[in-house]
């Protein structure tokens, strides 16, 4: 490519114009929204991060907390998922409907699974005392010496990330009606599915640090 | 997409993604069982905790097939941000922490 061409290309990519990103306006504005989304938990996290450094009672151990193998088993389902979503964008793009429907069914199942997991984990600990304002006196948690800062971080993080896997589910339901239908371009997927391995990306920061380290 | 070129599945990328997130995650976990000083366990899995998250942007996502200039907006300006915020959290946590000390 001549100079002159080059230049147009740096043009068009870095100087605004059109589509500064060589992407349809949907596409930049769903990573526009994943940007500000990610900076929501960035912000979770560090106000998590404070309270942990800050708090002057020992951080209890997760794995007397949690059950480590049942967490583990919540991050397989979620990245299955994302298998399965890259698989049904990848065939409603292709034009495969049938293989598209029946990943994004998958995909559906897999968040099911999940966020039934998290009720179950979110049920345990709130029967062993856990609330949002920390651990119940006289509680196993409070036996355990769980701070308060333990319980909060728990539900609020946990909560957030919850509550976009419900919202994920209900816009993968939508779009797999809708693709039934052939009332959604393969581009409907696609937008689908970014959201959907958003919320696969937040549980690895998630997992990594509130259950592991 | 490079993976569609005749010969190749395009389904194939995602279980290879797929595998690799499995074995990482596994490895992560088992970190946890030998017990190695804490600060390479933390290193370990801050390191892995980052693979996990350009693989899942750049395959799951295709963040890699995209404009180099939206790649750069994503990832460095969360990664930017989030790095800001955490150096001034960690700075008066260590300040609170102190005062609640004394």
């Amino acid at each position: 490519m001549h100079d002159g061409g080059q230049a147009a290309v740096m043009e068009a990519h870095w100087g605004g114009g059109a589509a500064p990103f060589g992407a349809t306006w949907q596409k930049t504005m769903m990573w526009i929204f994943i940007v500000t989304d990610a900076l929501l938990f960035s912000g979770l996290l560090c106000g998590y991060a404070f309270l942990r450094q800050a708090a002057i009672q020992p951080w209890p151990k997760q794995s007397e907390v949690f059950s480590i193998p049942f967490i583990a088993l919540m991050t397989f389902i979620l990245i299955t998922s994302s298998m399965t979503m890259g698989s049904a964008v990848t065939a409603a793009r292709l034009g495969d409907h049938k293989k598209a429907r029946t990943m994004l069914a998958i995909t559906i199942f897999g968040g099911l699974c999940f966020l039934g997991c998290q009720a179950y984990e979110w049920s345990h600990l709130i029967h062993e005392g856990a609330r949002l304002t920390g651990a119940l006196p006289g509680s196993t948690l409070a036996a355990e010496g769980v701070p308060p800062v333990f319980t909060q971080a728990f539900f609020v993080l946990t909560g957030f990330h919850g509550s976009h896997v419900l919202s994920g589910l209900i816009i993968l339901i939508v779009t797999l009606v809708r693709w039934s239908m052939r009332k959604t371009p393969s581009q409907g997927v696609e937008m689908a599915g970014l959201y959907w391995h958003f919320v696969d990306l937040v549980w690895v920061f998630i997992f990594t640090l509130f259950y592991l380290l | 997409m490079s993976d569609t070129q005749a010969g190749t599945s395009p389904y194939r990328i995602y279980w290879i993604t797929w595998a690799i997130l499995l074995v990482i995650t596994v490895a992560m976990l088992a970190a946890e069982e030998f017990h190695m000083p804490r600060w390479f366990l933390l290193v370990f899995l801050l390191v892995f905790m980052m693979v996990k998250a350009v693989m899942i942007a750049g395959n799951f996502m295709h963040l890699r097939y995209e404009k180099r200039n939206l790649g750069i907006m994503v990832g460095l300006g969360i990664l930017v941000t989030s790095l800001i915020l955490y150096g001034f959290v960690s700075r008066e946590s260590a300040h609170v922490l102190q005062q609640t000390i004394r």
